[in-house]
């Protein structure tokens, strides 16, 4: 029995975001892709899941880059140009920072931010406006450099505040302007989402963090993540694209020095002229290419110089009360016992307890998210991959309930509600259900770490190099843009974009 | 602008890629190929495991249990006692799979001389794999099995610690496996297993529960038919009998045959308990899907052609309008993934291209989002038309 074409131009391992939108960008420019997703479902850990009849989101908290429907952002605006129409719902809040000495709900909007933050920080709101305007003015930058780059000289012209802070960490650059301690507390709880203490992220990265989600809000879409992942799916089959679940790609078959098709676990060989990998440069490099000795040294001393980012731990519960009866009054809540975020960096390492939470209820960004009488609220935390690399098979239940109690019982008191007198459905997600469910290396789902020795202006400038082999990508967190659903989108794009650069570049050479 | 002097504002980019490369250069060239928690992924969920029969003894007079162990030898997944296996079955040309809920305790599956059992009851002449079990199994066959399935298990953080087990039958393999946990000491919690049978000959596993009996593990038997000689409880599983074993904060775990599922949902009410405390096992295969509320009845005689894509692969075989499209696919021998099939598990996930589709309402365990765009679990899902179907190669 045939299953396959005997050619495809372009073969996707991996049917998560990165995957479905090389995909996507692939087939509307009429290639002929195929993708193989491991699960039996679409997205990855952009995903939900049932129990006891009740739908819940496994991983999304917050979409950033979609913006409202008449001024979309860029991964909003890929989606709308695909075809992709998905529900999107504002997060009426950034967040609610619990930290300190400091209740503090902040919204979107870069002045409105500045001006709450005034509220609180009396005095601050000239200069914490002037900071994210840099943000924004630094955004931009990214954002158009990534389709037009330059030369250096004239960056330095357009581009002055993007040039003139690339080399310096968040915290040199915060520091500047000489915020008070609370201010700087309070503009720092998204850093969780980029995963590197201040002293260590680049400014680049927190300016697109910060001018992203606080300058133009975050989404979700009404029907959890799932709906944006299958509607990624469908659209992508309805233009062409093969897709099939259940299949585990062993091996990147690659003749001298260029991929020309997968294996499958299943023992189908199957052939592409170009293969992007969702699967991480670690496992590609040490175990999938064959023959591994295609593989260059210099691959794996790449990798092997970068850190792993973080991965999730979350427990989510569905609860047997409204968030309105339970005392749940954000939808999202940034709990930390301090915001020294190098502090907190170094406490990811370990296995608890964890001293800075993340807590989401849907209900109050979603008001269909669970049936009436009822809510949903997750606590995660993204600790760092080497702590939770100790924990043997034998300990792994004990450990995930540990922590997972002391998660839950902070949050309690802090609700001054007992969480586990209203738990209807609890789910703990671990770095090892990540593994589980997507094959991510360690579980990691942030990929590389963003640091001053693997900085993204970096890693564009050697971007180049770094392709060993010939006609195979890379798109997922582990690429360039790094981790989050937003930038997996981008990630993925900019995989079929060098694809579609190369096959035009092969194309003129002949 | 300045952030700390022009010279080293303009050149940082120039000094970040620098410190990239020599990040790389200081790297080490061995190739690190292990992934610890991948490795703890695979002692709980290593996937589908060879398996051998190493024992078939009666359970009682109308049951068996059959020991199974790894092919190789090796130590069996972890798992949570209450949740079940799925076995694949060759028959002729085609695979059959069945859940069967572990009568076994997870500590076993883990010890010196690893194992996991089933316990199944002989049919009334309508499951042909549980008579295979009781008839045919024997020592030295060998499996394909897929351990630690299903949500069916005591959880610490969600659950009373005081639980009243409601079992019906053959629903006490979910429960034994929970008494044996307990009374090994690796699991806490205070187990009531409330435990109907129509008559003494019934009781499947009686010797062994019996023995397990402790402070910790209560086993009461409730017999419905009329034996003059019986000295426990009579009856059914009232609510007044369940209250009687209840403490003020209980959770009730229920596993039996469907009707007791039907009639427990109105005992349970009685007794106010509240929604979170009460978690009953899937329902199972609707034994018959024209008596479900909306089914269109007038197809039911019908039989209906179902074109089902593998990829570039079409066949088309013959589906019944009252056979689910997982039986359809089974008896036409295309392999499809099963679980529990109770559409739970979500395994058979199946988009319906053309065509439509009765979904059993008792187990239509569907994403909103899939329920939108024509996806269905196979196993809950009945042809009211010719259909195309798109399932994974397997």
């Amino acid at each position: 029995m045939k299953f396959y074409k005997d050619h495809y131009d372009v073969i996707v391992i991996g049917g998560a975001l990165a995957g479905l939108s090389s995909a996507l960008m692939l087939a509307d420019k009429g290639k002929d892709v195929l993708v193989l997703e491991r699960h039996n479902l679409p997205g990855g850990i952009a995903s939900s899941f049932v129990r006891g009849g009740i739908e819940i989101e496994a991983a999304l908290h917050e979409m950033m880059s979609i913006g409202e429907k008449d001024n979309r952002l860029k991964v909003g605006k890929f989606f709308d140009d695909m075809g992709v129409d998905i529900e999107w719902l504002k997060v009426p809040e950034a967040y609610h920072a619990s930290l300190p000495g400091l209740e503090v709900t902040l919204h979107p909007g870069l002045s409105t931010f500045a001006k709450e933050i005034d509220a609180v920080v009396p005095g601050t709101y000239d200069k914490v406006l002037s900071l994210l305007n840099l943000c924004n003015t630094v955004f931009d930058s990214v954002n158009e450099l990534s389709i037009h780059p330059m030369s250096k000289a004239k960056m330095l012209l357009k581009h002055e505040a993007f040039v003139k802070t690339a080399g310096y960490t968040t915290k040199e650059v915060i520091d500047s302007f000489d915020l008070p301690k609370k201010a700087q507390d309070l503009l720092a709880p998204y850093w969780i989402y980029v995963g590197s203490g201040f002293s260590d992220l680049p400014f680049t990265i927190y300016s697109v963090l910060m001018a992203d989600y606080v300058g133009y809000g975050s989404f979700i879409p009404r029907k959890f993540s799932h709906e944006m992942s299958l509607k990624m799916a469908e659209r992508a089959e309805a233009m062409g694209v093969q897709i099939e679940y259940r299949q585990h790609v062993e091996k990147i078959l690659v003749k001298d020095g260029k991929a020309y098709g997968v294996r499958t676990a299943r023992g189908d060989e199957i052939h592409a002229d170009y293969v992007i990998s969702s699967a991480y440069p670690n496992k590609v490099y040490t175990s999938m290419i064959e023959p591994a000795s295609e593989v260059p040294a210099k691959a794996i001393k790449m990798v092997n110089g970068r850190r792993l980012s973080l991965t999730a731990f979350s427990v989510i519960m569905i609860l047997d009360d409204t968030a309105e009866n339970l005392g749940i009054k954000d939808y999202s809540v940034f709990k930390g016992d301090t915001m020294d975020t190098d502090l907190l960096y170094k406490d990811l390492a370990g296995l608890g307890p964890y001293r800075y939470l993340t807590c989401i209820c849907h209900n109050l960004g979603n008001d269909t998210a669970t049936p009436p009488g009822t809510c949903s609220y997750s606590i995660t935390t993204l600790p760092q991959v080497k702590g939770w690399k100790t924990v043997k098979a034998e300990d792994y239940d004990r450990v995930k309930h540990e922590v997972a109690k002391q998660m839950i019982d902070d949050m309690s008191a802090y609700l001054g509600v007992n969480l586990l007198d209203h738990i209807l459905e609890i789910v703990i997600e671990t770095p090892m259900t990540v593994n589980r469910y997507t094959n991510a290396w360690n579980g990691c789902i942030y990929g590389y770490a963003h640091t001053m020795e693997d900085h993204i202006i970096a890693r564009l400038q050697t971007a180049e190099e770094e392709s060993f082999i010939k006609h195979l990508e890379f798109s997922g967190a582990h690429a360039i843009s790094g981790d989050g659903m937003g930038p997996a989108v981008t990630n993925g794009r900019k995989a079929a974009k060098n694809v579609l650069d190369t096959m035009a570049a092969e194309e003129a050479a002949i | 602008m300045k952030i700390k002097g022009f010279l080293k504002d303009v050149t940082g980019a120039s000094r970040v890629t620098k410190a990239r490369l020599n990040a790389f250069e200081s790297a080490s060239s061995a190739p690190e190929k292990t992934d610890p928690i991948a490795e703890v992924v695979k002692e709980w969920h290593p996937g589908k495991l060879d398996l051998v029969v190493k024992e078939v003894r009666d359970a009682c007079k109308t049951a068996k249990t059959v020991r199974f162990a790894r092919a190789d030898g090796g130590k069996l997944p972890f798992f949570y006692a209450g949740q079940y296996i799925v076995l694949d079955f060759v028959i002729g040309d085609s695979v059959i799979s069945r859940p069967y809920s572990i009568s076994s305790a997870p500590f076993e599956a883990r010890g010196e001389d690893p194992f996991v059992e089933i316990t199944v009851r002989r049919s009334r002449g309508d499951g042909f794999i549980a008579d295979y079990i009781n008839d045919s199994v024997k020592v030295g066959d060998t499996f394909k099995g897929l351990m630690g399935c299903g949500q069916f298990y005591y959880e610490p953080l969600r659950d009373a610690k005081h639980v009243v087990a409601l079992a019906g039958g053959v629903g006490i393999t979910p429960f034994a496996s929970m008494a044996k946990e307990v009374a090994n000491g690796t699991l806490d919690m205070d187990l009531t297993i409330l435990y109907g049978s129509v008559s003494s000959d019934d009781i499947v596993m009686k010797a062994e529960l019996d023995a397990i009996q402790s402070d910790k593990v209560h086993i009461v038997h409730v017999l419905s038919g009329d034996e003059p000689d019986w000295q426990g409880e009579k009856g059914f599983l009232t609510a007044d009998l369940i209250k009687k074993y209840s403490a003020e904060d209980t959770t009730y775990f229920i596993c039996g045959p469907q009707a007791m599922y039907t009639f427990l949902r109105g005992e349970l009410a009685k007794l106010n308990a509240p929604k979170r405390r009460v978690r009953f096992e899937v329902f199972g295969q609707a034994k018959d899907i024209t008596t479900f509320p909306g089914y269109p009845l007038e197809l039911k005689d019908k039989t209906f052609n179902l074109t089902v894509r593998r990829g570039v692969h079409e066949d088309v075989i013959p589906a019944k309008a009252t056979e689910s499209l997982v039986v359809a696919l089974e008896r036409a021998g295309i392999r499809i993934e099963t679980g529990c099939r109770s559409g739970e598990c979500g395994f058979c996930r199946t988009k319906v291209l053309k065509g439509s589709v009765y979904v059993c309402p008792e187990n239509d365990g569907r994403r909103a989002a899939d329920k939108d765009f024509n996806y269905v679990h196979a196993c809950a899902a009945y042809p009211t038309s010719d259909v195309t179907i798109k399932i994974p190669i397997e």
